[in-house]
C-alpha cells in the first residue's frame, strides 16, 4: 500500500488550496500549483494569494497559522517537477474534462511510480475522466470528493474506477481517515456521488414544496430544519449561504448526467416558479450573503437594520416573520410527529420525505455498497442528524410503506424488501444493518475506530451514578464517562473520579477518560454554586471544590496511567480534569480553555496549579520567571481558548507529549492505545514545587491590569478577578526563595474562589452566564 | 576648567519596532556599525578614546553583559577602550555625554564615544523579567506608571485637547518629511548592513499626516483619554552616537568641532507627570549657563508625547519657531536610549548649520525626571 507522505494539489481554488491547508493541518507537506496568470510578476501568484487569503479566513481552513509553511506554492509550468516525490496528486482544477485531461498527461510524465493521482470533481464521472489516458494512469486514478470548506466537512467521498488498484484505493481511505480525520465513503461511480445524488435531490424538493404547499421561507426552514435533524439553516437560509447562483449550475450538471427516469430529471423544471424566482434573483444580484441577499436580506433603510424575507409568490421582500407552526414544535416528540402533524407544516414534512427517502430508498444499492455509507455521507456530506435510513427507521418502514400506498405513490422495493423490520437493529448484542440482498450484517467494530456504545452494547457498567459511569473497554482498561447535561461536574461526577482513581484495585491497569459525547466537559455546574451562594452556604461551595481538588489530585497521583480522551469543548473544570491526566489525546478539532473569569471565579480545581506550573517548568522559555507567570496569568485572565488541539498546545492547555487524534471516530482507541502503552514501568508523576515570586508578581501583575483598565479594555471587576488570580499565581505570601507546593496552590485557588463567589458582581456574571449562555461584562 | 567639545554626531536611520528595517537586526550590531562610522569620519585616533559609554534603556536580552563593552569589540576599537552602560531610561545617552564631560573636566580622559542604542523590537519595553518593589507599588503606585498614563495626566492637567496635541504631531511629521526629502538627514545617518539587510532612511515618518488622519485614531491608554498613537513617539529601533573630546584635544588633533558645552542638568519631578521633567532641568541648566530661554536659537525637545511637548513648551515659554528644526521623536521615533545622544548631537550640528551661537536640548524620563544641555557655537 502506497504511503502518502507528501501531497501536491493542482488548483488553489477554493476547494484546491481548502484541501491544500488541511493536508498541512494533518503535518503533511503539501504543493499548492496552479496556472501562471496572464500578466503577472509572480508566476505562483495564485497559489501564495490562496495561502494569503486563507491566512485571514474564517472559519479558518488552518488548525494553527503555522500550518501555512508546509504548503509550497508554485505554478503549473515551472514546478511539475515538484510532483516526482509526491505520493498522491490530488487534482482540483476547472470542471472541463479537456483541461483535466491535458492536465493529467502532464502529470503523467513526471509523477513517481506508485503515486496516486485523484480528481476532486464533484460532476464527472470517472469512467470519463480516464478516457484516453495511459493503463499506468488509470490504475492510479480514483476520485476523492471532498465538501467545502475541507477541514470542518467530514464527508470524503472516494470513487475507484473498473481499473483503479485496490491498494491506491486502500491508501487513500487510510489517510483520509486517519490523517485527515474524514469519513471516507466509497460511492459508485454514478452522477452526483452519494451526498449531492441526494442532496440536490432534496434541496430542490425541500424549495418546490415549500411553494407549492404555500409556506414562507421561514416556515419551511423551521420543518426542514431542527425538526428533522437538519442545520437551522434548513435550506433556503443554506441556498443564501452556498450561494443561489450556483444552483442552475448544479441542476444542469446533474441533469446533463443522469437518466431522463430519474425522479430529478422528472420533476426538475427550470421554467416554473422556482426556476424563474431563482433566476430573477440571480439576475439582480441577489446570489446570497456573498451578493446582495438572498432568500434573506437585511437592509438598512431608515437607519434601522431590518431583516427581511422574499415572499416566495411575489418574489418581493417583506420584514422577516417568525414561523409559528405546531408541526414545527411537534419535532420534540419525534419525526413521526412531525409528519403526522395537521397543518401546513406537517404535510410540507411529509412532501419532503415522502419524496427524498423513497428516491434514497430506491438509488440506494446503485450508488453505494451499503446503507451505511448512505447514511454516513448524509450525515457528514450535509450534517443531517440523522441520515435517510435512520429517518426510516424512526418513521418505521412498514408506517411509511403504508403511508404511501395510503397516498397512492410506489413503494420502493428496498422499503418492501425491509418489512416489518427496521434498517438497523441489535441482535444478541450485536449491532446489524440491512444489506441490499435483503439480509441482516454485523456492523463492523474496527479495533482502532470503536465508539463506547459499541462497548457499552450488552455490557453492564463496573459502576454507575447519575452523572458518570465506569466502563470495561477491554485489555484491562477501565473507561469514565461522563454523562450529566452537557457533562457538567457536579457532586456525582467528583464521587466517580474518586472511584476511578482506585479502579486498580479492580484488577484494572489503565484509565481512560471519555466517551461518545459531542462536549468533553463544559466545567462546573454553576447553577448549583449560583444555589449555595444564595443561600449562604458557604461550606458546602468550600467542600465541593475541596472534593474537586481531591478527586483530581487522586487521579493525578494515581498508580496507574490515566488519559483523558477531549473532544469537543473541554472547558473550566472540563480542561482541569484534562490538565491532571498524565496524557490528553485530543481530537484536533477540540476547543480547550480555563475561562472561569467569565462567571467571574478563577478556576479552582487545580488548574492555576498545572497551568502555572506548565509554564514555569518549561525549559525553553526565557529566564525570570515573570515572562511565564504572565503568559499564565493572561492565558486565564482573558479565557483564552483553543480552537483546535493546535492552538491548545500553545496555550500549554495541552503539552508536547500528549497525543492528537484527527478523526473523533478514532479517539478512544487511541486514548485506549496510549495508556496501555504506559502500562509497563508506569511510575506515578513526581510532585512539582515552585519558586514563585510572591507580592512582586502581584506588583507586576497589577500593572499590568491598571492599564487595560484605563485602556478600556478590562472592567473594574475584571480587575477584582484578576487579583485574585494574581494571588493564585504569584503563590501567594511567598518569596522567591521560597518553594511552593501543589498543595498550597490548591489552597490559594479555593480561596481566591470563595473570595470571589461572595462578591455580588460575580454572582451577577453566574446568573447572566445562565440566563443567556454569555458573559456579563460587569 | 576644561573645555569640552562635541566633535561629530552620527546615528542609524530610526524605524519602526517590529515592523520596520532595524527589526531584524541585533541592537549591538546597529550601534557597533553607527560608532564605527563616526570614529572613521571624526578621524578620532582609536587608540585615545578613554570610554565608550552607552546608553540604553533596557539593558538586558541583546542589549545586556555590559553592552558598551560588546560594542566596542563589535566596533572594531582597540582593546584599550573601556566599555560602560548607562541606564537613565530615556536620557540614557545624554547621561553619557554628560559623564565624558564630567570625566573630561576631572582629567579622567580626553576623547569619548557617547552613545545609545535602543531595539524596542527585540528587548520589549518593561524589559523580559520586571520585578516592581512590592511595598513601594502599594504605597507609591506612580512609581511604576505606564508613559501614556503620565501623558493623559498632563494633557489634562494643562487642558491640552486633542486638536492642539495633533497640530504637535502634524508639524513634526512635516517638519522631518521635509527635511528627509532635502536630504537634510544624509550627514548624519549611517547605513546599517546586515547580511542580506540594508538600512538606510527614517521609517517612522507618516507625511500625509494631517488632523482628518490623526482624528481617526483611537485613544490609546485611556479610554476618555485625548493621547493616542498618533500623537505619542512611536516605538522605535535605532542607535546613535557623538564624539565628546576636550576642546584642546580636538584642536590639537584637528577634529571638526560642532559645539561646546555649556553646562548640563538633571532634575526629578513627579513621576505621573514625569513629562514636565524638562522644564526643571532646562531651568537649571540656563541658571548654571548664566542664561534665559531667551537667549537660546536651538532648542531640541524631546517629543515623547505631544501633550508633554506643550506643557513644556508652556512652562519654559519656547519660541516653538527655534524648536526641533527638521522634526522630533514623534516622527522620526524614540528608540529610548539612542535619544539623548541624538538630540544633542542634533542641536550640535544644528548650530552649524544655522550659524546660531546656543543650543538646548533636553527631555522628560520615565519614573519622573528630565535631562538638559546647553551647547554654544565654537
Amino acid at each position: 500500500m502506497t504511503e502518502i507522505k507528501k501531497v501536491a494539489v493542482l488548483g488553489a481554488g477554493v476547494m484546491g488550496s481548502g484541501i491544500a491547508a488541511h493536508v498541512a493541518n494533518a503535518g503533511v507537506p503539501v504543493v499548492l500549483l496552479d496556472i501562471v496568470p496572464k500578466g503577472a510578476n509572480d508566476r505562483s501568484a495564485l497559489a501564495k494569494g490562496a495561502i494569503d487569503r486563507m491566512l485571514k479566513q474564517k472559519p479558518a481552513p488552518f488548525m494553527h497559522k503555522k500550518n501555512a509553511r508546509l504548503i509550497t506554492p508554485g505554478n503549473l509550468e515551472d514546478d511539475l517537477s515538484a510532483l516526482a516525490d509526491c505520493d498522491w496528486i490530488c487534482e482540483a482544477v476547472l470542471e472541463d474534462p479537456t483541461v483535466k485531461h491535458d492536465l493529467y498527461k502532464r502529470v503523467e510524465d513526471v509523477r513517481k511510480d506508485g503515486s496516486i493521482v485523484t480528481s476532486n470533481t464533484s460532476t464527472i464521472p470517472l469512467e470519463k475522466l480516464v478516457e484516453g489516458q495511459s493503463d499506468r494512469f488509470a490504475k492510479d486514478f480514483a476520485i476523492t470528493h471532498f465538501f467545502n470548506p475541507p477541514r470542518y466537512m467530514r464527508l470524503l467521498e472516494v470513487v475507484g474506477g473498473k481499473a483503479t488498484r485496490p491498494g491506491a484505493l486502500d491508501a487513500l481511505r487510510q489517510f483520509g481517515e486517519v490523517d485527515l480525520g474524514k469519513q471516507v465513503v466509497v460511492c459508485h461511480d454514478t452522477p452526483g456521488f452519494i451526498g449531492n445524488r441526494i442532496g440536490i435531490y432534496w434541496s430542490f424538493v425541500a424549495m418546490s414544496q415549500a411553494i407549492e404547499l404555500g409556506l414562507t421561507v421561514e416556515e419551511a426552514d423551521s420543518i426542514v430544519g431542527r425538526p428533522l435533524g437538519i442545520p437551522k439553516t434548513g435550506i433556503f437560509a443554506l441556498g443564501d449561504l452556498t450561494g443561489i447562483d450556483l444552483a442552475p449550475h448544479i441542476n444542469a450538471s446533474m441533469l446533463r448526467l443522469l437518466p431522463e427516469t430519474d425522479a430529478f430529471a422528472l420533476e426538475f423544471n427550470p421554467k416554473d416558479t422556482l426556476g424563474t424566482l431563482i433566476g430573477g434573483m440571480i439576475e439582480k444580484g441577489y446570489t446570497g450573503r456573498k451578493g446582495k441577499g438572498g432568500f434573506y436580506r437585511r437592509t438598512n433603510e431608515a437607519g434601522e437594520k431590518v431583516r427581511e424575507a422574499l415572499d416566495l409568490t411575489t418574489g418581493e421582500y417583506r420584514p422577516e416573520q417568525k414561523a409559528n407552526l405546531g408541526s414545527a414544535r411537534a419535532g420534540r416528540k419525534g419525526l413521526r410527529a412531525v409528519v403526522e402533524h395537521e397543518d401546513k407544516g406537517g404535510q410540507y414534512a411529509w412532501a419532503v420525505l415522502s419524496k427524498v427517502l423513497s428516491y434514497t430508498a430506491e438509488h440506494a444499492a446503485d450508488i453505494s455498497d451499503s446503507i451505511r455509507d448512505v447514511d454516513a455521507a448524509m450525515r457528514t456530506g450535509y450534517a443531517w442528524k440523522w441520515g435517510p435510513f435512520e429517518q426510516l427507521d424512526m418513521l418505521g418502514p412498514k408506517w411509511f410503506a403504508e403511508k404511501l400506498k395510503a397516498d397512492g405513490l410506489p413503494v420502493p422495493a428496498l422499503i418492501e424488501k425491509v418489512g416489518d423490520g427496521n434498517f438497523y437493529r441489535e441482535e444478541n448484542g450485536v449491532a446489524e444493518y440491512f444489506t441490499y440482498d435483503g439480509s441482516y450484517a454485523a456492523v463492523p467494530v474496527p479495533d482502532d475506530a470503536w465508539q463506547l456504545a459499541d462497548r457499552k452494547r450488552g455490557a453492564e457498567p463496573i459502576m454507575r451514578n447519575g452523572s458518570a459511569s465506569l466502563w470495561d473497554v477491554g485489555d484491562g482498561v477501565a473507561c469514565l464517562e461522563l454523562h450529566s447535561k452537557m457533562n457538567a461536574i457536579d457532586n456525582d461526577t467528583v464521587a466517580m473520579f474518586a472511584k476511578a482513581a482506585q479502579i486498580d484495585k479492580q484488577g484494572y491497569k489503565a484509565l481512560i477518560i471519555g466517551g461518545d459525547y459531542d462536549n468533553f466537559s463544559v466545567g462546573a455546574n454553576v447553577g448549583v454554586v449560583l444555589f449555595a451562594a444564595n443561600a449562604a452556604m458557604w461550606p458546602v461551595v468550600d467542600q465541593g471544590i475541596g472534593a474537586l481538588q481531591d478527586a483530581l489530585m487522586k487521579l493525578k497521583y494515581a498508580k496507574f496511567p490515566v488519559v483523558a480522551a477531549v473532544a469537543g469543548m473541554a472547558l473550566g473544570g472540563g480542561c482541569e480534569i484534562a490538565l491532571h491526566a498524565d496524557v490528553v489525546q485530543a481530537h484536533a478539532e477540540s476547543y480547550m480553555g480555563l475561562v472561569e473569569v467569565g462567571v467571574g471565579v478563577i478556576p479552582a480545581g487545580g488548574g492555576c496549579k498545572e497551568l502555572v506550573t506548565r509554564w514555569m517548568t518549561e525549559k525553553k522559555r526565557p529566564g525570570g520567571p515573570l515572562p511565564a507567570l504572565s503568559q499564565a496569568f493572561e492565558t486565564i485572565a482573558t479565557a483564552k481558548v483553543g480552537t483546535s488541539a493546535a492552538e491548545s498546545r500553545e496555550l500549554k492547555f495541552l503539552r508536547r507529549s500528549d497525543g492528537i487524534t484527527m478523526n473523533r471516530d478514532r479517539l478512544l482507541a487511541d486514548a485506549k492505545a496510549r495508556a496501555l502503552s504506559m502500562v509497563d514501568g508506569y511510575a506515578t508523576p513526581e510532585p512539582v514545587v515552585l519558586n514563585l515570586p510572591g507580592a512582586t508578581a502581584r506588583a507586576a501583575m497589577g500593572l499590568a491590569v491598571t492599564s487595560l483598565v484605563a485602556q478600556g479594555k478590562a472592567t473594574a471587576y475584571d480587575a477584582v478577578v484578576a487579583g485574585e488570580l494574581g494571588q493564585v499565581l504569584s503563590g501567594g505570601d511567598t518569596d522567591i526563595v521560597d518553594e511552593v507546593t501543589e498543595k498550597q496552590l490548591l489552597s490559594l485557588e479555593r480561596q481566591a474562589f470563595l473570595t470571589l463567589v461572595k462578591k455580588t458582581p460575580t454572582l451577577d456574571r453566574i446568573e447572566h452566564m445562565l440566563e443567556t449562555g454569555r458573559p456579563l461584562r460587569n | 576648567m576644561k573645555n569640552v567639545v562635541i566633535a561629530g554626531y552620527k546615528r542609524s536611520a530610526l524605524t519602526p519596532a517590529n515592523r520596520g528595517e532595524l527589526a531584524r537586526v541585533r541592537p549591538d550590531e546597529t550601534a557597533a556599525q553607527v560608532i564605527k562610522a563616526l570614529v572613521a569620519e571624526t578621524g578620532v585616533e582609536p587608540s585615545d578614546i578613554e570610554d565608550l559609554i552607552m546608553g540604553c534603556a533596557f539593558p538586558e536580552g541583546e542589549q545586556g553583559l555590559n553592552v558598551a563593552r560588546m560594542v566596542v569589540f563589535l566596533a572594531g576599537l582597540p582593546q584599550t577602550v573601556a566599555g560602560t552602560t548607562v541606564n537613565r531610561f530615556c536620557g540614557s545617552s545624554m547621561q553619557s555625554i554628560h559623564m565624558a564631560a564630567g570625566a573630561i573636566q576631572l582629567g579622567a580622559g580626553e576623547a569619548f564615544i557617547c552613545a545609545g542604542m535602543e531595539s524596542m523590537t527585540r528587548v520589549p519595553m518593561g524589559g523580559y523579567n520586571p520585578m516592581p518593589h512590592p511595598g513601594l507599588y502599594q504605597e507609591m503606585p506612580d512609581a511604576y506608571i505606564g508613559m501614556g498614563e503620565t501623558a493623559e495626566n498632563l494633557a489634562r492637567k494643562y487642558q491640552i485637547d486633542r486638536k492642539a496635541q495633533q497640530e504637535v504631531a502634524v508639524e513634526s511629521h512635516r517638519k522631518a518629511a521635509a527635511a528627509q526629502a532635502a536630504g537634510k538627514f544624509a550627514d548624519e545617518i549611517v547605513t546599517i548592513v546586515d547580511g542580506k539587510i540594508t538600512v538606510e532612511a527614517d521609517g517612522c515618518i507618516r507625511p500625509d499626516t494631517s488632523q482628518e488622519t490623526l482624528d481617526g485614531l483611537k485613544p490609546a491608554f485611556s479610554a476618555d483619554g485625548s493621547v493616542t498613537a498618533g500623537t505619542s513617539s512611536p516605538l522605535t529601533d535605532g542607535a546613535t552616537a557623538v564624539l565628546v573630546t576636550s576642546e584642546d584635544y580636538a584642536k590639537a588633533h584637528g577634529l571638526k568641532m560642532l559645539a561646546r558645552i555649556k553646562s548640563v542638568a538633571v532634575a526629578g519631578c513627579a513621576p505621573e507627570i514625569m513629562g514636565i521633567g524638562p522644564v526643571p532641568a532646562t531651568q537649571k541648566a540656563l541658571d548654571r549657563a548664566g542664561l534665559k530661554i531667551g537667549d537660546i536659537d536651538i532648542i531640541e525637545l524631546n517629543e515623547a508625547f505631544a501633550s508633554q511637548a506643550l506643557a513644556v513648551i508652556h512652562d519654559v515659554g519656547i519660541d516653538q519657531s527655534k524648536m526641533n528644526l527638521d522634526g522630533g521623536a514623534i516622527a522620526l521615533g524614540h528608540p529610548l536610549g539612542a535619544t539623548g545622544a541624538r538630540i544633542t548631537g542634533k542641536a550640535a550640528a544644528l548650530l552649524q548649520r544655522e550659524g546660531k551661537q546656543l543650543a538646548l536640548a533636553t527631555q522628560c524620563i520615565g519614573g519622573g525626571q528630565g535631562i538638559a544641555t546647553v551647547l554654544e557655537a565654537v
